[in-house]
């Protein structure tokens, strides 16, 4: 019966095709060290179920942000779980891209042909950064609160257009409700466009031009 | 190659791959579904005697109408609510504490003493005086809820 169905699709969608280009494609002899970029898609699909699961009680104005984050917490079902997974995941998320990255650099991975698949996980990290930065801000306790105030001086300290930069950021001179929408609305809409844009272009190349050997002493250009 | 029915390394990686992502699919699923749920769930919890007024205020065969602010919790918020019943009485001891709340759509319905019956202006509702549906669409009478007298003041349960 499924095969069947299977076949039905396969001769309108050509689903067959495509699973096997991805999931039965040939690849060199490598070791663990090649999980890390899977283990990175792992952590990102994880913050965008549980970041989803997060939005249905989480209210981003400064008079609610942080109740509704402690309603989550104590008082939803499995809220304590949802908010820890997204929690803890997005430090996993930055730790597995770096470790993910220094396999490719140590690797010279990211040589012929392979520099756009290198710059696009570039941009990746920036994008998760990006994602920590903004979502630190959400819960509204003091730690957010001077941890964005600190951030963004920081980005305020950058020559001639420091300031302006600043005030953007924060939509203002100072944090505030302005700063929290803003920093939402990037959280939880521009970056994770970009996040699945900037992947499904990563998965491509990975895909298409296949991934790259073990570095061997003395080995020959084939 | 030569026995192809065997089950092979590549099919135990196959279906541990498949058992693993079922697995953690669940694990998160369940919780997932129990998040959202969640809330719907959750019973009335505080159900206390609200007072409500005097009940030398009631006249006697003729509801009257009681308003009580309420502090309502929804979610991580406490709002103030009025709650509007309208009380009856036939003897001065026995008194019904009726919802204003129509049994329809949940509209409010207003006392014309005129006509003697409560009316809904939703979907002309008319309810009699003891909230006995007499025309209209409501499904059951007006809502009762449990009333005592202490010290002349009426006070009802609810939340």
């Amino acid at each position: 019966m499924a095969e069947k169905l299977g076949i039905w699709l396969d001769e309108r969608l050509g689903w067959r095709g495509i699973w096997e280009s991805i999931f039965l494609r040939k690849i060199p002899k490598v070791n663990w060290a090649y999980t890390l970029g899977s283990a990175t898609l792992f952590t990102a699909v994880n913050q965008i179920v549980t970041g989803i699961l997060l939005t249905i009680y989480y209210v981003p104005t400064p008079d609610h942000a942080w109740d509704s984050v402690n309603y989550i917490t104590t008082e939803v079902t499995f809220g304590w779980l949802i908010r820890g997974l997204h929690h803890y995941g997005a430090s996993a998320m930055v730790v597995l891209s770096v470790l993910h990255m220094v396999r490719v650099i140590f690797y010279g991975a990211y040589k012929f042909p392979r520099e756009v698949t290198w710059f696009t996980g570039v941009f990746l990290l920036l994008v998760t950064m990006g994602f920590g930065f903004t979502g630190y801000l959400l819960p509204w306790d003091q730690k957010a609160y001077w941890a964005t105030t600190v951030g963004t001086q920081i980005a305020g300290a950058a020559p001639g257009v420091g300031e302006t930069i600043l005030k953007i950021m924060r939509g203002g001179d100072e944090l505030s409700a302005i700063t929290l929408a803003r920093f939402y609305g990037t959280h939880v809409w521009v970056l994770p466009v970009a996040l699945l844009l900037l992947i499904s272009l990563h998965m491509y190349l990975v895909i298409k031009i296949g991934i790259s050997d073990v570095p061997k002493k003395g080995a020959k250009n084939e | 190659m030569e026995e192809n029915k065997r089950f092979t390394r590549r099919d135990f990686m196959a279906f541990a791959t498949w058992a693993i992502g079922g697995l953690i699919s669940l694990g998160m699923g369940i919780p997932a579904v129990a998040y959202v749920i969640g809330p719907a769930l959750k019973g009335r919890e505080n159900q206390e005697w609200i007072r409500i007024g005097s009940a030398s205020k009631v006249e006697l065969n003729n509801p009257t109408l009681f308003k009580t602010k309420i502090l309502k919790q929804t979610g991580w918020i406490v709002n103030e609510t009025e709650l509007s019943i309208y009380v009856l009485t036939n003897n001065g001891r026995d008194y019904v504490a009726m919802s204003n709340v129509c049994t329809h759509l949940a509209c409010r319905v207003r006392w014309i003493s005129d006509q003697e019956q409560f009316f809904c202006p939703c979907h002309n509702a008319v309810f009699d005086k003891a909230g006995e549906v007499v025309d209209g669409p409501p499904p059951r009478p007006l809502d009762r809820y449990e009333v005592k007298v202490e010290e002349d003041q009426l006070f009802v349960r609810g939340g």
